[in-house]
């Protein structure tokens, strides 16, 4: 079983809308179709669907026609009840005049139990719950026992348990056959699809396997947006949330997650952050990375070098205020502490002291010695919520 | 098993079936039995072993027979069209009205009764000035500026009945000597059955209804909506295009012969709706059985209720405004 789309030019109107695309598929292929909104998904599955004659290029499946199965995005509402609406899959295999047969009954509710709304048979349609609609509508689409599934958006206006579970249902129900899914959820099309096709402007601007295709340079190219990709087994994208900034600096010296919550409530009051000395791949490191703050970092699992402590200390000048967090301090971090110290000396540290200060000092004597003389020079808060406060009474000094 | 739970709501059952058929004798019988002179069952009774004397069978089969068959006809014609319309626009209130035909068949009857015209005349101009209006409409809503086809009708339709209307009162205010007996068509009524008529009317609707019947199964289709109707392989272009062709035929055949009758198309698709559900291979003839009791019905009262005659579209209307209304409210638009 193979799909060709061969050199695909497609025009609605006076605009061309998909330009000389071409690609294939191949049973067992779960596809999804990335892009932004008129770059070309949904004219694509209709083209492959036959709705759209194209102007130029071939769609070629070897298969029959009923055999392509289509679901639309739009959305449908109707007093039919289930069994009407699945049974409606079996009209391309009717005759003449369409009247099922039992055969079509069968088979519609065999489709019914394959995504397991068969009880709901005799409810009306316009009674069920969004996901419930969505279901009935994948049991018309298998009610047709199609061998290429061609679905546009088939999780639009449903909440995340009910995509996860439509597109378990798709996967589940697409294994022998090729599956192409246009998506707006970069993550939801990473948890599912084996293959991805980035469409920009009527062509195909990436293709391939997920983890080859879905990079920060790809997703700025085609969507025109920064975002972070994380590969930790799984792949996923986290967008860089842009906050309007109010100008002022903070530092936050962290580590460990202390930081986590902290920086982004600075992010979305809107200050410009730096934070360290952290060592790469920290939590903390993440969360800074996310938002696109500076960050001083140490590789992973090791002490705070001479010269990094340098680099922090420079951030500090460089800073309205600092943030001392609820860190846990030892050997390897330590200069940290001194650092705090350093801020607190020119009248500019803040410290979230939540942990009592003994539960979190591995280091002993020189650490709490250290502590309780930045503490004499800092403004103390007990939790994060509280440091806007603090912030703003060291800013308007 | 499964044949057991679904296979049995396939088709209308045959209670159902006997119940509207039941119903459908009835008032049949009632209809060639009442009137406004005082031939009753006894008479209806000679009619058929054979031993009425002319009189009567003037009255019963040359007056009150093709009576029942018109309004038979126009109360088919117009509920059909009306139930295929709804789900065709998926609007609840569309009738078969939509596509300007009333005005475009009153602008017939009028031009016919200004001109002194006979009464076939009549019938003939009005069917073709109504499917002549309906052509019109269906060619400017098609046009390509209107990105969505039906509410290019629709919004055709209003346009075109409005500038009709107006012309129409134009010429009746230009010959206001014709006045009444334009306003008394206009209403609609049976007062004047001709069998001439019901051999004009009965091949028409018997085309019109086959085309709906047997094409019922797409009607389910598009209440999912166009994309998904094609999405299960329906030329929903070309099927739009033939159920407006068909439903014009009908309900300018129902207008020429019976005038401008409201609200049929809306009362009786609606109220089997709430009776059966809204599967069209049950529902269309569902609705066709419903408006053959039904309208005769309303005619029975048309005819007695005063010395004289009541235009049924008078009647109709007037049980279609709160029956409209309840729609409304039951919906909660």
């Amino acid at each position: 079983m193979i799909l060709k789309v061969e050199r695909l030019t497609v025009k609605l109107g006076s605009s061309e809308i998909l330009k000389d695309l071409t690609m294939e598929a191949k049973k067992g292929d779960f596809i999804a179709l990335l892009g932004p909104n008129g770059s070309g998904k949904s004219t694509l599955l209709r083209t492959i669907f036959g709705i759209i004659k194209p102007l130029k290029g071939v769609v070629f499946f070897d298969g029959r026609e009923e055999e392509k199965g289509y679901l639309p995005q739009e959305t449908a509402d109707t007093n039919l009840r289930v069994i009407d609406v699945v049974l409606l899959g079996r009209t391309p295999y009717m005759g003449r005049i369409k009247n099922p047969k039992e055969r079509d009954f069968k088979i519609a509710m065999k489709a019914m139990k394959s995504v397991g709304i068969e009880e709901l048979a005799q409810r009306r349609f316009s009674e069920l719950s969004g996901g419930e609609k969505q279901k009935v509508l994948l049991a018309r689409l298998f009610a047709q026992e199609p061998k290429i599934l061609l679905l546009d958006e088939p999780t639009a206006h449903l909440d995340i348990s009910a995509q996860l579970e439509i597109m378990g249902i798709i996967k589940e129900l697409s294994a022998d056959r090729i599956a192409i899914v246009a998506l707006h959820d970069i993550n939801l099309a990473l948890s599912f699809a084996n293959r991805i096709l980035m469409i920009k402007d009527g062509k195909i601007a990436y293709a391939g396997n997920p983890r080859e295709v879905i990079t920060e340079e790809s997703i700025r190219e085609v969507y025109g947006v920064e975002v972070s990709v994380k590969r930790h087994g799984q792949i996923y994208v986290i967008p860089k949330i842009r906050s309007i900034k109010n100008g002022r600096r903070v530092h936050v010296i962290c580590g460990g997650g202390s930081g986590k919550e902290l920086i982004h409530l600075l992010n979305t009051w809107g200050f410009s952050i730096s934070a360290g000395v952290l060592n790469a791949l920290d939590s903390d490191w993440e969360v800074v990375s996310e938002i696109g703050g500076e960050i001083v970092d140490a590789p992973p699992f090791s002490q705070i070098s001479e010269e990094a402590h340098m680099r922090n200390l420079e951030a500090i000048k460089n800073s309205d205020a600092v943030v001392l967090a609820d860190l846990s301090i030892g050997r390897g971090n330590l200069r940290n502490l001194i650092a705090a110290k350093f801020a607190a000396e020119f009248g500019k540290l803040i410290v979230v002291d939540k942990t009592p200060f003994e539960r979190r000092n591995f280091v002993g004597e020189e650490a709490e010695k250290l502590y309780s003389e930045i503490v004499r020079g800092a403004i103390v808060v007990k939790s994060e919520e509280d440091v806007l406060n603090a912030l703003r009474k060291l800013l308007s000094r | 098993m499964v044949k057991n739970l679904y296979y049995s709501f396939d088709r209308l059952d045959f209670v159902k079936i006997a119940i509207f058929i039941t119903l459908n004798l009835a008032v049949a019988l009632l209809s060639l039995a009442v009137g406004s002179s005082h031939y009753g069952f006894g008479e209806l009774l000679q009619v058929i072993n054979g031993t009425a004397d002319e009189t009567v069978l003037a009255i019963v089969v040359d007056y009150r027979l093709p009576r029942l068959i018109l309004a038979m006809v126009v109360g088919a014609a117009l509920s059909a069209s009306g139930c295929a319309l709804q789900a065709l626009f998926r609007n609840p209130l569309a009738e078969p009205y939509i596509l300007g035909i009333a005005s475009g068949a009153s602008m017939g009857a009028i031009i016919s009764v200004v001109f002194g015209f006979g009464v076939f005349e009549r019938i003939l101009l009005a069917f073709s000035t109504s499917l002549l209006t309906a052509y019109l409409v269906f060619l400017i809503g098609n046009m390509k500026k209107f990105r969505d086809q039906s509410y290019g009708i629709l919004l055709a339709g209003i346009a075109i009945a409005s500038f009709l209307s107006g012309l129409n009162s134009l010429l009746l205010y230009l010959h206001s000597q014709s006045l009444h007996q334009v306003i008394f068509w206009l209403m609609g009524s049976f007062s004047n059955p001709l069998w001439e008529e019901v051999y004009f009317s009965l091949p028409l609707l018997i085309i019109g209804l086959s085309f709906l019947l047997a094409t019922s199964w797409n009607l389910n289709a598009l209440l999912l909506g166009d994309e998904h109707a094609k999405a299960v392989g329906i030329n929903v272009e070309r099927y739009r295009t033939e159920l407006i062709i068909f439903t014009s035929l009908l309900t300018s055949t129902a207008v020429a012969v019976g005038g401008v009758i409201g609200f049929v198309g809306i009362i009786i698709p609606h109220t089997v709706r709430l009776l059966i559900g809204e599967e069209h291979r049950q529902l269309l003839p569902a609705t066709i059985l419903l408006s053959t009791a039904f309208m005769p019905f309303v005619d029975i009262f048309a005819r007695i209720s005063t010395s004289g005659e009541i235009p049924v579209g008078a009647i109709t209307a007037m049980l279609g405004g709160p029956f409209f209304l309840y729609l409304l409210m039951r919906r909660g638009l």
